[in-house]
């Protein structure tokens, strides 16, 4: 195991969002603006990271009988741990983002990264693991937020810059609301997941080339 | 390896879990510990801000009696009074503070807090010209409201008819609570 193969499993080829598909529900859900999706990354970034060295350090301790209890006991307390700091330290992040914090818990890609990766390797390779697999997920819900802003808003880096209400590049009158809705939130998806496949393809071609 | 009794198998996977468990819930009170008071000083912010909107000047928390059970608290002072009520939105309660004078009329509305779709129901809450236009319509309302649908006065939020309702269950069950006061 590498980090730069972990890297680009992470942002392109096994990309949390658009090629396992895993926590289709926040994603569709917050991806309406800038910090929305840049707060609900980091935040999963961060409980990935240490629920991945949590798990990997026990790994050895936990019957595998009793496995899944003991993640989801680790990942829950880690989420909680992460909602009560964004309440208290970031109020208007954990307003906007209100359920899917808790939500993170049963976020099957956290369970998937332990299950796939951190019981079976050591902690800095769980650890980087999680870091890479986090920065997919958040790259992705980024992407998504930028094109459902612009689109759905007309306005960009919404609740972050320009005093939260974003810079806006289209007219109020003009954009698109249902961008915003949860069906805007499948077209966008659909599109995201055929941008990356297309750049997937174009570096794996590339490489091709190179060799012939 | 060794084969392990039945009875010694259960012992040792249930004082794994009993130990990881341990440790996380120390964790988490350590946490809710450190961010509680945090936390609450948030809450306490927004009502009060919320209070402050619908009653300027603000007031202090009384005993009310309540029949809708929508209501959650009230504020008095000398000009009128500011109801807490709890009424369901369209996904879950919608947390919001309606200031009432003394006479019995509406003086505004200001949303705490909600789960409604961002975009639609939400505009209710939003700081925008729609939020603000839809909220303002509240204001000097006597007896009860109701959206146009239901033969009331209130243009309801586009496309959010049931959040739009459930804000007029809320100003209506202030009104009634308020009545019952004076």
């Amino acid at each position: 195991m590498n980090f730069k193969k972990q890297l680009k499993e992470g942002l392109l080829t096994k990309n949390p969002v658009t090629v396992q598909l895993l926590g289709m529900c926040s994603t569709l859900a917050i991806t309406t603006n800038l910090f929305n999706g840049l707060g609900m990354g980091l935040s999963v970034t961060l409980i990935l990271i240490c629920s991945n060295v949590m798990i990997s350090a026990l790994r050895k301790v936990i019957p595998s009988q009793i496995r899944i209890a003991a993640y989801i006991v680790i990942i829950a307390s880690f989420v909680t741990v992460v909602d009560l700091c964004l309440q208290a330290f970031l109020p208007a992040l954990s307003d906007s983002l209100g359920v899917f914090i808790p939500l993170i818990v049963v976020n099957c890609m956290i369970l998937g990264r332990a299950e796939a990766f951190a019981a079976k390797n050591g902690v800095l390779a769980s650890a980087a693991d999680g870091l890479c697999q986090g920065m997919g997920y958040t790259v992705a819900l980024v992407a998504m937020c930028i094109i459902r802003e612009l689109l759905g808003a007309g306005t960009f880096g919404g609740g972050l810059l320009n005093n939260g209400e974003g810079f806006r590049i289209i007219p109020a009158q003009y954009p698109a609301m249902q961008l915003l809705m949860p069906v805007g939130g499948f077209l966008t998806l659909g599109f995201v997941i055929a941008g990356s496949q297309w750049l997937i393809k174009r570096i794996e071609k590339r490489k091709g080339g190179a060799k012939v | 390896m060794k084969q392990e009794t039945m009875p010694r198998f259960i012992l040792r996977i249930s004082l794994t879990l009993l130990l990881i468990t341990s440790v996380m819930a120390a964790a988490l009170a350590i946490t809710n510990y450190v961010t509680k008071p945090r936390i609450e000083q948030h809450t306490q912010a927004k009502i009060l801000e919320a209070v402050e909107t619908v009653l300027p000047g603000g007031g202090a928390e009384i005993p009310f009696s309540d029949a809708t059970g929508l209501v959650d608290k009230v504020y008095a002072s000398d000009t009128g009074y500011a109801v807490q009520v709890q009424p369901n939105g369209f996904d879950g309660a919608i947390t919001m503070m309606v200031g009432i004078d003394k006479t019995g009329k509406v003086l505004g509305i200001s949303v705490i807090s909600h789960t409604e779709t961002a975009g639609l129901g939400a505009v209710a809450a939003a700081d925008t010209s729609a939020g603000s236009q839809f909220r303002q319509q509240f204001v000097g309302a006597v007896g009860s409201v109701a959206v146009f649908k239901d033969g009331g006065q209130i243009d309801a939020i586009t496309g959010a008819t049931i959040t739009s309702r459930g804000i007029c269950d809320g100003v209506n069950a202030a009104l009634t609570c308020v009545a019952g006061l004076s």
